[in-house]
């Protein structure tokens, strides 16, 4: 890999978090649950300690996606608005708290999933869930939307903030699978 | 040690007694289908229909998600086995601090709904647990005396404090629980928009609804 091949790799790790930043914000979240993700590094710097660290919203990290699920569940009830951000090789971990708590409640989670195991991922072993991440989804019926280089990186704002939309329009959860490895 | 002589159903019959109007999340299965059966379908109980792990995290989000204005307590009606499935959530409400989390654990030291197979309760000190992980309070209590005593410190304690019940594994005559989920879900929206808040369809997060919100 070339080093103009890495700069072109950051400066697209950079629009696109920016654009998620953006779109997160647009929501205007009073609650980010998040996993840790090299990634979503930027997205998760821009919450904890940059300017989206702010009186009025708590930032937290949910030691497991089912757990976040669970908690944004409560918060759902409660009338607040909570994000979760993680990574997609943690999906096999909150499908039984989606489908028995979130799905069946008719709870209107949001959750901004990055994408692993694609065309410049690091880690050899990831992508035997990563990949699988789509089929897994439509097995458990889950409402998905992607974003990568299809959507032109201008667009995402506006579709993360439909999807939040989305989800409360038809009472159950949304995930919005965001692709920042470049793909 | 003796065996506990409380049984589920009088552990239920006595926090529902103490505080009969507080959210509260009832855990799937016995615990469940007896607080029905003790005291009947009520709008302040969220019941979980299963999510086994879970009950806890979803009070938490409850206690962090109400707004600024409610005093009162939320209150987890949890079991050793489910909570075993999801201990994590006891170093999370440490680090959160929800004052207003009132969590009990209904502990009989067995997955009764299934069988009676044992839980790995019996080895565990939760409560050092709830201390470790920085909770406000923790408590062990055996009878109904020590259970109304625990529960009106708890009511009148700033949270999140813990509250493990040990109890028999006597189990009420309780039918199966079988509504729709999502009715479940609406009622208790419902009862909160009008027992929590003055407004009955308070807007959607208004920033700034939790009583620990860090600034």
């Amino acid at each position: 890999v070339t080093d103009d091949a890495r700069a072109s790799e950051q400066d697209v790790l950079g629009q696109r978090s920016a654009a998620i930043i953006a779109g997160i914000e647009a929501i205007n979240p009073d609650h980010v649950l998040h996993l840790a993700s090299s990634t979503l590094k930027i997205v998760l710097s821009h919450f904890l300690n940059g300017p989206g660290a702010r009186p009025g919203r708590r930032v937290f990290a949910m030691p497991r996606e089912e757990e976040g699920v669970a908690i944004a569940a409560g918060l759902e009830l409660a009338g607040a608005r909570p994000v979760l951000i993680f990574q997609d090789n943690g999906i096999g971990n909150l499908l039984t708290s989606l489908l028995t708590l979130a799905q069946p409640y008719h709870l209107p989670l949001l959750a901004i999933v990055s994408r692993r195991g694609g065309l410049g991922e690091y880690n050899s072993m990831i992508h035997t869930i990563s990949e699988r991440t789509e089929a897994l989804l439509d097995a458990a019926g889950v409402r998905w939307f992607q974003l990568d280089a299809r959507t032109p990186v201008h667009r995402w704002a506006d579709e993360i903030e439909r999807a939040w939309a989305f989800a409360r329009a038809t009472h159950r959860p949304v995930f919005v699978l965001v692709n920042l490895m470049g793909s | 040690v003796t065996a506990p002589s409380l049984s589920r159903a009088e552990a239920l019959r006595v926090i529902d007694a103490a505080a009969p109007d507080s959210p509260a999340v009832l855990s799937l299965g016995g615990i469940a289908r007896e607080m029905l059966a003790v005291a009947g379908r009520k709008g302040n109980h969220f019941i979980s229909l299963d999510a086994m792990g879970q009950t806890v995290s979803v009070a938490l989000g409850l206690a962090l998600g109400l707004p600024a204005d409610f005093a009162g307590k939320v209150i987890a009606l949890e079991g050793d086995g489910s909570l075993l499935m999801g201990l994590s959530v006891l170093s999370t409400v440490g680090h959160l601090k929800p004052s207003r989390l009132v969590v009990y654990i209904l502990d009989n030291g067995v997955y009764l709904a299934t069988g009676g197979q044992p839980t790995a309760s019996a080895d565990i000190d939760l409560v050092a647990i709830a201390h470790a992980c920085s909770w406000r309070g923790a408590r062990d209590v055996r009878t109904a005396e020590e259970l109304a005593a625990a529960t009106r410190w708890a009511l009148e304690t700033e949270g999140p404090v813990l509250i493990r019940v040990r109890i028999s594994t006597v189990q009420l005559p309780a039918s199966y629980f079988l509504e729709d989920p999502a009715i479940l879900a609406e009622d208790f929206r419902r009862w909160l928009r009008s027992s929590v808040t003055s407004d009955p369809a308070p807007p959607r997060g208004v920033p700034g609804r939790d009583d620990n919100t860090p600034s």
